[in-house]
């Protein structure tokens, strides 16, 4: 664990902070940022606090207790030991565990009941991120009365159950997984099992092929040796037909898939690497046969055979790659809650499933609740974090009439909203359709191995045409013999081997540095350069309001959190943060009195206390003196939205809310624009604030945009897209979502694993942004390397080529040079450098 | 006869069985999760220490 020493000043251009010094001598001493010990999300406390005692907030906390309670400490030390990736938040919510026990809500998933009266379940689990919450998982089951068994599964993100009915519910379970911070939801398989079965076929057929070819090279082992040794011609046949049998099971059975390859590609007219593959194999196949009859001539069987299972094998990481692409989970049922409390006729509530509300229906948002459909507030006054689907940093008022979209979250107190749009037809539902339609209406870039691949059979073929009739003269057989060797040993393995590999080991290196990549188009794409678009809010900056300055007394501010720590608001977690930094104890009496947007007012001890911004304050005809404004000015000239303290009417106090800059930013943004990079800003915040984020980090004024929609951000892109440069945008994964799919290469650095990779192809999940530079470095070096490999196996295929034509080649030459370059290939692929190692 | 007309034969067949229990591994799933596996091993370690198994707080 690095503690990074950090001071608060906020980040000033130098005039102004000539300017300021004043005012920033008043402020405290050193803060600190220290991973909170649960999650590892960074978290301001003072140096003189024992690091392991930090937490970023209560639910951190608690779920620290449960796992401390428990005895299990060693999964934290297990998991920095796996992955240093950091754990999302826990989801808290009201207890909707209670559906575990309907078979309604579990559909296809409800639990089976075995032969011993114990239950078996599969379910969907969220939270997920590396194998140590398998291990807690499966622990905790072990020591739950009840609770059988537990499967994590790693691979789909889903858990198999088996639990005593009569000992313990499902819902119970669920409840405890949720204290943990896993998320379990009914499983949809049928997307699933279509992957399952491709990958399992794939896998039997790699298996047959690596038997048949394995016992056709030590036959042709045996053969070989004879050949030196003297065979008598007897046993020489014997062998030759037994390796032409396995050759040719190999061919007709897993080699099959190169040939519909082939036929699909000729019906297309498209060129596919599988076509010079399914001729040589072809060809091979049919001399090999006929000399294995004859008992004369070349055989190539065992090149064959290994050249299946080679072929599989670089088939099969290809396949894996698109599965990790495929596996897709609704995105929108992630964001928005699938179930809400409907209030009925008679003004009683029931929890409901989100998509079977209807039009018209009321439903009721309890504070800290996700609004899971678009309506109309018909009672209540509220404030909304719409952050989720506008990236404003500080909420919204909502009152009466004014209208709600799902995927926001009700901050204050709760409301009644009158229902119009569910699921799809809301606002977020059309959002994810455009993502839908961003990504779909992107061409896939034709494998640069494939359109070398139609090239090839050309030249193969007139190769092989041109050796025929070199040779004609020497007779008929000698001829064929040669023309056939030069059709196998162009068989482009290495070649076919090459592009999959470079990116699977580029991918799988990536992911060992915290970026997890769906596809490797992302990597070339990366490579290139171009214009990157970066959202500001939570990516470059903190996403969370940070009291930066503070003037004034003390105690106004211990008053402040005292009242403050009874509503949940960014502002007013921050106060409260600050009141904990500065170990002032909170007054336990205080009591909330009312909260609206500006500000809140309340008693303490039977002091009256205002706590707001400069109208809120104005409003309440408190006197603001002219010190104060000064003060107001200066604190609005260094970015800091000033917030008021009044106590009694006199004010008290005043505090500087700012939402700081990331670590790294500055340097990353500096090392992207030397590679070459055209940057800029892309925010639903104030046009002010970004613009002066934007001149703090060097980009110019007129590429930082301020105020978008996420209608708005997509449009952006779209346009720059027209003009041809590969756009790269960074961003949230699931409030910049639409965006994210649009650019050539969406990079989502906060969100959720599953839920990003939705959207974005690159998803960063230690949320540094140093990794993206990393990243980059790694696409260009990724790239490179497989040029070098297209340029290393094709000589090989070359110098097969002359050999073949001139006749120097035999059997047991062709069966060295091909496994010579596979090898080659593959060493060149692991021994490259591509992406530095994380630098924790 | 040549003892190579039995034997090679009989190799095909032996590693024919081995290549059948693979298949039916893969269709029993074991190759698709390469990941929690690992894991399952660190957890029979910790009980083979012999330690006492932790009642949960109810």
């Amino acid at each position: 664990m690095s503690l990074t020493e950090q001071t608060i000043e906020p980040e000033v251009s130098s005039a102004d902070a000539v300017a300021n010094a004043t005012l920033c001598s008043v402020r405290r001493g050193q803060v600190v940022s220290c991973p909170c010990i649960h999650c590892g999300q960074s978290t301001d406390c003072l140096a003189s606090e024992d690091a392991q005692r930090v937490f970023c907030c209560p639910g951190c906390r608690s779920a620290y207790e449960l796992i401390h309670g428990w005895g299990l400490d060693e999964f934290y030390a297990l998991r920095e030991q796996l992955r240093p990736a950091s754990a999302s938040a826990v989801v808290a919510g009201p207890d909707r565990h209670v559906q575990f026990d309907e078979p309604a809500f579990l559909g296809k998933s409800a639990p089976r009941v075995q032969a011993d009266g114990t239950c078996s379940v599969e379910l969907a689990v969220a939270g997920l991120h590396c194998a140590a919450c398998a291990w807690l998982i499966e622990n905790v089951s072990a020591s739950t009365p009840g609770w059988l068994s537990a499967r994590v599964r790693m691979s789909d993100h889903s858990i198999r159950l088996v639990f005593d009915p009569q000992r313990t519910k499902l819902s119970t379970i669920a409840q405890l997984m949720g204290r943990m911070g896993y998320q379990l939801s009914p499983l949809d398989r049928s997307r699933d099992q279509h992957i399952q079965r491709e990958s399992r076929r794939l896998l039997v057929q790699i298996a047959i092929a690596g038997f048949l070819a394995a016992n056709s090279m030590w036959i042709a082992v045996a053969l070989y040796a004879g050949e030196f040794t003297g065979v008598v011609f007897e046993y020489r046949y014997f062998l030759g037909l037994m390796g032409t049998v396995l050759g040719t099971l190999a061919v007709a059975g897993p080699g099959r898939t190169f040939f519909h390859g082939a036929f699909a590609s000729l019906r297309s007219r498209t060129p596919h690497m599988d076509l010079p593959i399914a001729i040589g194999l072809f060809v091979g196949t049919v001399v090999g046969i006929i000399n294995a009859i004859r008992g004369s001539g070349h055989i190539f069987f065992d090149s064959l055979a290994a050249l299946v299972f080679l072929l599989l094998i670089g088939r099969w990481i290809q396949f894996r790659q698109q599965q990790r692409a495929a596996r897709a989970v609704d995105l929108m049922l992630r964001i928005t809650p699938r179930h809400a409390t409907r209030i009925t006729d008679d003004e009683l509530t029931e929890l409901v499933l989100a998509e079977n509300l209807q039009s018209g229906q009321r439903i009721r948002i309890a504070p800290g609740e996700c609004v899971a459909v678009d309506g109309v507030i018909v009672a209540g006054a509220t404030t909304i974090d719409r952050s989720l689907l506008t990236g404003e940093s500080v909420p919204v008022a909502g009152n009466c009439g004014d209208s709600v979209s799902a995927g926001t979250i009700n901050i204050t107190a709760p409301i009644d909203v009158e229902v119009q749009a569910v699921g799809r037809e809301s606002r977020i539902g059309r959002v994810m359709q455009s993502v839908e339609s961003a990504a779909a209406d992107k061409t896939p870039i034709v494998q640069l191995a494939d359109r070398i691949g139609g090239v090839f059979v050309m030249v193969v073929m007139s190769l092989a045409a041109l050796t025929f009739v070199l040779w004609l003269p020497s007779g008929l057989g000698e001829a064929t013999s040669h023309a056939t060797s030069l059709l196998i040993v162009a068989c482009p393995c290495a070649l076919a081997l090459a592009t999959p590999l470079a990116i699977a080991v580029g991918l799988g290196r990536a992911a060992k540095c915290n970026v997890l990549v769906r596809d490797g188009q992302s990597l070339q794409k990366l490579a290139l350069g171009g214009r990157m678009w970066l959202d500001k809010t939570g990516t470059l900056t903190e996403g969370r309001q940070r009291v930066s300055t503070l003037l004034g007394a003390n105690y106004g501010l211990q008053l402040a959190a005292s009242i403050e720590c009874k509503c949940v608001h960014p502002v007013a977690s921050a106060i409260v943060r600050e009141a904990e930094l500065l170990k002032l104890t909170l007054i336990s009496s205080a009591v909330l009195d009312q909260a609206v947007s500006g500000g809140v007012l309340g008693t303490v001890d039977g002091q009256r206390v205002a706590v707001g911004n400069m109208d809120f304050i104005q409003a309440l005809h408190i006197v603001v003196d002219q010190d104060w404004i000064t003060q107001i000015k200066t604190l609005l000239g260094c970015g800091e939205a000033p917030l008021l303290i009044a106590v009694d009417g006199v004010m008290c106090t005043l505090l500087g809310l700012s939402d700081p800059l990331r670590k790294g930013a500055r340097e990353t943004i500096a090392k992207l624009v030397r590679e070459g990079w055209s940057l800029g800003l892309l925010s639903g915040d104030h046009p002010e604030i970004v613009s002066r984020v934007g001149q703090q980090l060097g980009i110019r004024a007129e590429d930082c945009h301020g105020g978008l929609l996420p209608e708005e951000k997509l449009e952006l892109v779209r346009e720059s897209r027209r003009s041809g440069s590969t756009v790269v945008m960074v961003g949230d994964g699931a409030n910049d979502a639409a965006a994210l799919a649009a650019a050539d290469v969406g990079i989502a650095v906060r969100g959720g694993a599953e839920v990003s990779l939705q959207a974005a192809p690159v998803f960063v999940s230690s949320g540094q942004l140093t990794t993206i530079h990393n990243l980059i470095v790694g696409a260009r070096r990724t790239n490179r390397v497989i040029y070098a490999m297209f340029a290393v196996s094709l000589s090989y295929n070359i110098l097969a080529v002359a050999l073949a034509m001139t006749g120097l080649i035999s059997p047991l030459v062709a069966a060295l040079l091909m496994p010579t370059s596979s090898v080659s290939v593959l060493a060149i692929v692991l021994a490259a450098r591509t992406f530095e190692e994380s630098n924790r | 006869m040549s003892v190579v007309y039995v034997a090679l034969p009989v190799a095909l067949l032996l590693g024919a069985a081995g290549m059948y229990a693979c298949i039916r591994c893969i269709w029993d799933g074991q190759y698709e999760d390469l990941e929690s596996p690992a894991i399952r091993i660190l957890i029979d370690d910790q009980k083979a220490r012999g330690q006492p198994e932790k009642q949960l707080p109810k």
